[in-house]
């Protein structure tokens, strides 16, 4: 979680000033909990192997997948 | 209960259109009871009883003709915009015929009131919305459930029978397991929608029922799809059974209620238990998190978030805020895992005909401290209750969630099935299967609010 901690400390303004998107205090204390929460498993996200998955183009939810 | 009003949605149907109760005086016994019940509560955000009467004066000879029903937030109404349980909202909103509006109104139901909800639909304990949380019934300090927590409440409180609700990472089966219904997510694309802020660029929300037992939510069911969810059999049932955190991290007396009640659909149906792997849940969570973030985004910019309402919660401008700057590969990434969770569905469901595992990890936490222990530790409610519930949005499945039973607390617990694309009949199928097989206990099991002062209005 320290990892975390500090890459947020880096990340999340960065990023913000990056868009001009304005925070303040809280709304930042906000941003680094749920920084904490979501990155690790978004990093193990993207580490998934998922080249022999052919995405489906435009895909109809309403039924199974084609095969 | 001999109340009119305390009858279920198709009981109430049914004496109306035979002529043993008046719909005026049940539009008025429910705007009194609401009136009564609802201060402790705060699940119906606002009433509108010229409208209402409007409504009930002009109702066809639907298969809801004079029935009172709560909406959710979420949707227009011709005299009301959604307001998304929020201070304010990205995308323009105004007063319109939404699809559940039109659904209801062709079948005769006349609009009560207008449920509250989780503050723009991001959280599944309702502890948060710009008209102040709604509470649950079985425990007043204790959360309803989100996103459609004031529908859920509303309900168990039997300020009415029935609710429409709206569920895009569990926000219909959430609050259902909270307060003790049966609260069915159909299949993507297949219950009314339009109208919705997000129904051009949603790829996860569908319009969903609450109401206390599957028949009803057949019926209502029935209306917002627009075709008739047929009852069938669901003999020799092929119950799928994960071992997994979803099924695993969870208190052991939601352990013990869903084993009992998955046992028992099993004796019921005549069917088996089958154990499965599906493979890459928490991962499949996100993959629905990062979606949906997409697709609220779509349209913000940064001087629209700049100029955010204070009046939102810091949760609600934090979130957003966030959501911007969570990297498109991840999102890219979310689809290809959506596809490979697709697919791995559509091959268990040659084997299985339903997958069963909790609907939430543990009963209602105090809405004071949203936080609930599992055997991993303390978690927000949030975060340990989507994991059981975003796959079926994710997947477009349909699910439902079923009352098996209450804690020690005296809190509900709940079961999720979930079937394969379209196979929304079955799911109401098997849950009256477990009704029949558990002596309907659980969804005839009323609240003490609402059996307290049941002779009163």
């Amino acid at each position: 979680m320290a990892e975390n901690a500090t890459s947020s400390e880096d990340f999340i303004p960065a990023g913000l000033a990056a868009l001009g998107i304005e925070a303040d205090e809280t709304e930042l204390a906000v941003m680094a909990a749920f920084h904490g929460l979501l990155w690790p498993p978004l990093v193990e996200l993207l580490a998934l192997d998922t080249r022999d998955v052919e995405p489906e183009r435009c895909p109809d939810l309403s039924k199974a997948p084609e095969a | 209960m001999s109340e009119p009003l305390d009858l279920g949605l198709r009981a109430q149907a049914a004496a109306i259109a035979a002529g043993d109760v008046d719909p005026r005086e049940l539009l008025d016994a429910a705007l009194a009871r609401i009136e009564q019940r609802n201060p402790a509560l705060n699940a119906v955000v606002e009433t509108f009883p010229e409208r209402s009467r409007e409504m009930l004066a002009a109702a066809p000879q639907g298969p809801l003709r004079g029935v009172p029903l709560v909406i959710k937030d979420e949707w227009p109404l011709p005299w009301r915009a959604q307001r998304f349980g929020a201070a304010e909202l990205i995308a323009p909103t105004a007063p319109g015929e939404s699809g559940p509006y039109r659904a209801l109104r062709d079948a005769g139901a006349t609009i009560v009131g207008v449920g509250n909800m989780h503050e723009l639909g991001a959280g599944s304990t309702g502890a948060l919305s710009c008209y102040g949380a709604a509470r649950n019934p079985w425990d007043t300090e204790r959360c309803p459930g989100g996103s459609s927590s004031g529908p859920a409440a509303s309900v168990a409180a039997r300020l009415v029978a029935g609710a429409v609700g709206a569920d895009g990472l569990g926000s219909v089966r959430f609050p259902a397991a909270y307060c003790g219904l049966t609260g069915l997510k159909p299949t993507f694309g297949r219950a009314a929608m339009q109208g919705h802020h997000m129904a051009p660029i949603t790829s996860l929300i569908v319009s969903g029922p609450l109401c206390a037992d599957a028949a009803d939510c057949r019926l209502l069911g029935s209306v917002l799809c627009g075709e008739e969810l047929a009852a069938g059999d669901a003999g020799g049932l092929r119950i799928g059974v994960v071992r997994d955190a979803v099924s695993e991290d969870v208190t052991p007396e939601v352990a013990a209620a869903c084993e009992e009640a998955t046992e028992a659909l099993r004796a019921e149906t005549g069917g088996e238990i089958r154990e499965i792997e599906l493979p890459d849940l928490e991962p499949a969570t996100l993959a629905a998190l990062l979606t949906i973030n997409a697709e609220a985004l779509s349209g913000a910019t940064p001087q629209k978030l700049n100029r955010l309402s204070p009046e939102l919660s810091p949760i609600a401008r934090g979130t957003l805020k966030y959501g911007m700057l969570l990297p498109a590969a991840a999102v890219a990434q979310a689809q290809r895992l959506r596809t490979l969770m697709r697919r791995r569905l559509a091959a268990l469901f040659a084997d299985v005909d339903v997958i069963a595992w909790p609907t939430i990890p543990a009963p209602a936490p105090p809405l004071e401290a949203p936080v609930v222990e599992l055997p991993s530790g303390a978690h927000s409610a949030d975060q340990a209750n989507v994991r059981g519930g975003a796959l079926a949005n994710l997947s477009g499945i349909p699910a439902i969630s079923v009352p098996v039973g209450l804690s020690g607390d005296g809190l509900p617990l709940a079961l999720q099935l979930q079937a394969a694309w379209g196979a929304d009949e079955l799911l109401l199928d098997a849950a009256e299967a477990l009704e029949r097989a558990n002596g309907r206990r659980w969804v005839d099991a009323a609240p003490p609010l609402a059996e307290a002062s049941a002779t009163e209005v």
